[in-house]
């Protein structure tokens, strides 16, 4: 428990929004501030409780882009870049991978007027 | 439409510039020598450049681990040469200049003495190595250097309200505006003054404003082994306000290139020195001219993406005419920017790929019709900050695109219409041109991350690898049919050979202030030749390493 505790913690920490940096000369864009966008962050774990690597996870707003990404060797997965104007709810959290069948959705943050990154386990079982 | 507006024959000057590779060439030189430094003596990695009498092209060799430098037989023709050299802290001791004869080595050694205004050598990696400061405050000035390096910044007295109100202008000019051709947005574009007052206390505080700079200049060092084993070749173009942008070959050996600031293709021949410029109109009257992006269609013919100056602009290479396809006016609008275009796969679906930079979404040409689509990738992410940019297709013209304003590369499938995004593993990355290798897996520069990577669609994973010097922040890179990868940036003034299987790199130097945009890899030979446009600096330049 201690360990998954330090683990969200540490990808916290890593999911903060960094200071934003300022549009200047005729470079093509306008700005790479990204403090008020969404982002889900979290664990793939197994049956055992233990991070699964590599696994693909899928971030589906309904009637919207999907938002694909992998987990790393600890089983963490980051999906940035929402709307600050999505509802949560409409965002459907999946994972895959070759050899497991994924078995639940754990969401770990309330959603609340001032979250901006929700934690949401996903749960797969070996095959 | 009108073709062939200019034709300018700058001079052949005997040199044959179609060569072979640099290792192939007789070990007979045409000029060598020796150069050394009263600090250092026998000097290792400093450019060697030679320019005949009035010719537009220069050629550049390296001294080895002996502080020796040959420019080989059949590169330079007999005549007078200036010669210049590149070797950051030092200067020609003195005016020098060659008598080249044919079949005659001269020998020339040089001596360097100390250079008494280092600042003036520095690239814009280096000054960023050298300010004090943290990485937030040094990453708005990469911005700076589209339109110039960041001496023109540091070298102000500016206290920071004066800095704050130079800042609030630099967002009304246009992406493609340099020093020699200033161009103004028609659009205003919103600008956070907050982030921007930080930008200017900051560089108030960096500058001039209290008589000397409060760091010590801090250099790369010069080239060593692998990377001093080149010859680089720069074609001067017939005027300063040439802004080459995307540059390439063809399989006749004309090189062509997209004009940032001005409505032409031009087309250099390295053979002769023959440049044209095929010149298209104005189509929407002041609004900014020139073009970004050049990429060649399946029938031989080029595009290009014209900014600001609506749509995209095909040239038939047979009959050397223009056809425009302009946005429809429910579309346009004076904001309105296509900086990139993708026609490598229209054959499958008749369609081609571009983007508008100020919507941050995707448009699709139907070439039949000449109507366009218009895709916003990020449905369901509105609000947050995104702007396609580089483009890259697979077989099935299903389209690759970089995410530049943020942290992600996207697909949009060519049949559905439905895209997904991929957050690349480094955040805040923002992702820049892009290439697609034989195997369709996509290459790209990670401008902001200072990194390069590939994105493996059938395994819909990254890899990531950091270049080796700080504060490079690559634009482009290609990868070349034997495995090695190449980038270049707009602040470093080096070209990255880089090796993803062993993590093996070299950075060559280039004789001048170079701003690098995309990378052109000719690989017929081995090793191939590469070819670079200098935005800033009006010329076309080949590097052919030697080994």
């Amino acid at each position: 428990m201690q360990r998954r505790l330090r683990h969200t913690a540490l990808i916290i920490l890593l999911l903060a929004p960094g200071s934003v940096s300022a549009v200047l000369a005729g470079g093509s864009f306008d700005d790479d501030d990204h403090g008020d966008q969404l982002s889900y962050f979290g664990f793939v774990r197994d049956a055992r409780g233990i991070g699964v690597g590599d696994a693909k996870v899928t971030g589906e707003v309904k009637d919207g882009a999907s938002v694909v990404t992998r987990t790393d060797v600890l089983g963490v997965y980051r999906l940035p870049g929402f709307s600050k104007d999505t509802d949560p709810t409409k965002v459907t959290i999946s994972c895959a991978k070759d050899g497991y069948r994924q078995t639940g959705i754990l969401q770990r943050t309330t959603p609340g007027p001032d979250v901006k990154a929700f934690e949401v386990e996903c749960r797969m079982q070996r095959m | 439409m009108r073709a062939a507006v200019s034709a300018l024959l700058l001079c052949l000057l005997g040199l044959s510039a179609d060569r072979l590779p640099a290792r192939a060439e007789a070990r007979a030189s045409a000029l060598s020598g020796r150069i050394s430094s009263v600090e250092e003596g026998p000097m290792e990695g400093v450019l060697v450049s030679a320019r005949r009498e009035g010719s537009p092209i220069t050629v550049t060799v390296v001294t080895d681990a002996d502080g020796r430098y040959r420019f080989p037989a059949g590169r330079l023709s007999a005549g007078r040469y200036t010669l210049g050299v590149r070797a950051v802290g030092y200067e020609l001791a003195a005016p020098r200049t060659a008598e080249v004869a044919a079949a005659t080595t001269v020998v020339s050694d040089l001596r360097l003495r100390r250079v008494s205004d280092l600042a003036a050598q520095l690239t814009s990696t280096e000054w960023l190595m050298s300010m004090p400061g943290t990485a937030e405050q040094k990453r708005p000035l990469i911005e700076c250097m589209s339109c110039h390096t960041l001496e023109r910044a540091l070298r102000s007295h500016y206290d920071a309200d004066t800095m704050f109100r130079a800042l609030q202008r630099m967002p009304q000019y246009a992406n493609n505006t340099t020093v020699q051709r200033v161009q103004k947005r028609i659009a205003d574009r919103h600008v956070n003054e907050e982030q921007l007052r930080r930008t200017a206390e900051y560089l108030a505080s960096v500058n001039l404003g209290h008589g000397a700079w409060p760091f010590e200049l801090k250099t790369l060092p010069r080239p060593k082994g692998r990377a001093t084993r080149v010859i680089i070749t720069e074609y001067d173009l017939p005027r300063a306000t040439i802004a080459p942008h995307d540059v390439r070959t063809d399989a006749q050996g004309f090189v062509w290139y997209s004009s940032f600031v001005e409505n032409f293709l031009g087309r250099l021949d390295p053979r002769t020195g023959a440049h044209v410029e095929f010149a298209y109109p104005r189509v929407k009257p002041g609004s900014p001219t020139g073009s970004l992006a050049l990429e060649l269609d399946e029938d031989g013919n080029f595009w290009l993406a014209t900014m600001f100056q609506s749509g995209l602009m095909r040239f038939d290479t047979k009959t050397l005419t223009f056809r425009h396809f302009p946005v429809p006016a429910a579309l346009d609008s004076d904001a309105m920017q296509q900086s990139l275009v993708m026609p490598g796969r229209a054959h499958v679906d008749g369609k081609v790929w571009t983007n508008d930079v100020n919507r941050g979404a995707i448009l699709r040409l139907d070439v039949a019709s000449g109507n366009y689509e218009l895709f916003d990738p990020f449905v369901g992410r509105k609000g947050t900050q995104h702007s396609p940019y580089g483009l890259a297709a697979d077989a099935q013209n299903n389209l690759y695109f970089m995410d530049f304003a943020g942290e992600s590369i996207g697909r949009v499938d060519a049949k559905t219409g439905r895209s997904v995004i991929y957050p690349t593993p480094t955040p805040r990355s923002r992702p820049r041109r892009t290439m697609m290798d034989a195997q369709g897996r996509v290459w790209f520069a990670e401008f902001a991350a200072n990194k390069v990577a590939m994105f493996d669609p059938a395994r819909e994973a990254f890899r990531e690898w950091e270049v080796p010097t700080p504060h490079t922040y690559p634009y482009d890179v290609f990868l070349d049919r034997y495995g090695e990868l190449w980038s270049g940036s707009m602040s470093s003034d080096r070209v990255l050979r880089f090796d993803p299987q062993s993590g093996a790199a070299i950075e060559y130097l280039l004789p001048r202030q170079t701003n690098i945009r995309r990378i052109f890899v000719d690989d017929a030979t081995r090793p191939p030749a590469i070819w670079i446009g200098s935005n800033h600096g009006a010329s076309i330049i080949r590097l052919e390493p030697a080994d």
